[in-house]
């Protein structure tokens, strides 16, 4: 890709030269660190939970790095439904179960609401009976011979 | 067995390259100090890191630009804006006699950093590393295209922001 004049220009500043009493410092503290023995790795259970949880809380903040502010409010939003959820959950459980019996009024008003049924549909009559099943056949031999002997 | 590094020489060809880089990010000098310290020891303690490396530079600018990125996040989490760390006074680009020069250069250094970074480090490497777009996006673990992209916003707002005086200049 060709740049143009203004990339050319750009390209053309220099930038600044490292200090060069930098190096000394730099590199003997390099030497330093390479001498000295590293410090060992976690044996005990609870540092290699810490370990676990450094390295989780690591990649979960390189993974929501990019819009802290966005997960965070996500989050809040989710812990807000499920705080109704559980609140509306117990509403209803209280509902359901702080008055399990009907109240005298409204016993009452069953009542009163039956009698006008019964006297809107008149007397109360009993149910056409059923229709009785028919007889089971009896032996051949009781029964009246249909067709005549040849 | 890894064999030691020879920090030296490391130093010598690749210290410029990483200071530039790393200055572009901090903007301070004690900051890209302790990042540039940080990265000779690291490779001092593990010298098998560059163990079958093609490119030593590349490896490098890597590095330097992780580390750069862990120290935004960590400032990012303690200050309100990473702009309050950006907006540090520290100069960019070598100092100049000239006039022109040393205003375009102030300016180029302030438009940079208002850059955000991932534009910057693209920006970065392609004008001063003339690095190619695969070499930023194998660097910088990106897609080519987007790679391609950043640079192209980011050199856009520079040239938004730097034309008038880029004209200026060269009116003249």
């Amino acid at each position: 890709m060709k740049s143009d004049p203004f990339e050319q220009q750009l390209r053309r500043q220099p930038l600044r030269d490292v200090p060069p009493e930098w190096r000394e410092t730099i590199l003997s503290a390099a030497r330093q660190a390479a001498e000295s023995p590293r410090p060992p790795r976690p044996t005990s259970n609870v540092s290699a939970w810490r370990l676990l949880f450094s390295t989780l809380n690591s990649q979960l903040s390189t993974l929501l790095w990019p819009a802290p502010r966005a997960w965070g409010g996500l989050a809040a939003v989710w812990l807000a439904i499920a705080g109704m959820n559980l609140a509306t959950r117990d509403t209803a459980a209280r509902i359901s179960g702080s008055d399990p019996l009907p109240s005298h009024q409204l016993l009452l008003s069953l009542k009163e609401q039956e009698r006008l049924l019964a006297e809107l549909i008149g007397p109360h009559e009993a149910p056409p009976e059923t229709k009785s099943k028919p007889a089971a056949p009896g032996p051949r031999s009781q029964s009246a011979p249909q067709t005549g002997s040849v | 067995m890894a064999v030691p590094v020879n920090l030296e020489r490391l130093y010598d060809e690749h210290s410029q390259a990483l200071y530039g880089l790393l200055m572009n990010f901090t903007r301070n000098e004690s900051d890209t100090r302790d990042l540039l310290q940080e990265l000779f020891v690291k490779l001092a303690q593990r010298p098998s890191l560059l163990e079958g490396v093609r490119d030593e530079r590349a490896f490098l600018l890597r590095l330097a630009h992780n580390l750069a990125i862990d120290l935004f996040r960590r400032r990012g989490t303690r200050e309100e804006k990473h702009e309050q760390w950006v907006n540090e006074t520290a100069a960019l680009f070598a100092a100049t006699s000239e006039p022109d020069e040393r205003t375009f250069r102030e300016s180029l250094s302030a438009a940079l950093g208002e850059l955000p970074a991932e534009q910057r480090a693209v920006v970065h490497l392609k004008l001063w590393e003339d690095l190619t777009f695969e070499q930023i996006a194998e660097l910088l673990d990106l897609p080519l295209n987007t790679a391609a992209s950043r640079y192209r916003y980011g050199l856009d707002k520079l040239r938004q922001r730097l034309r008038p005086l880029y004209d200026e200049i060269n009116e003249i």
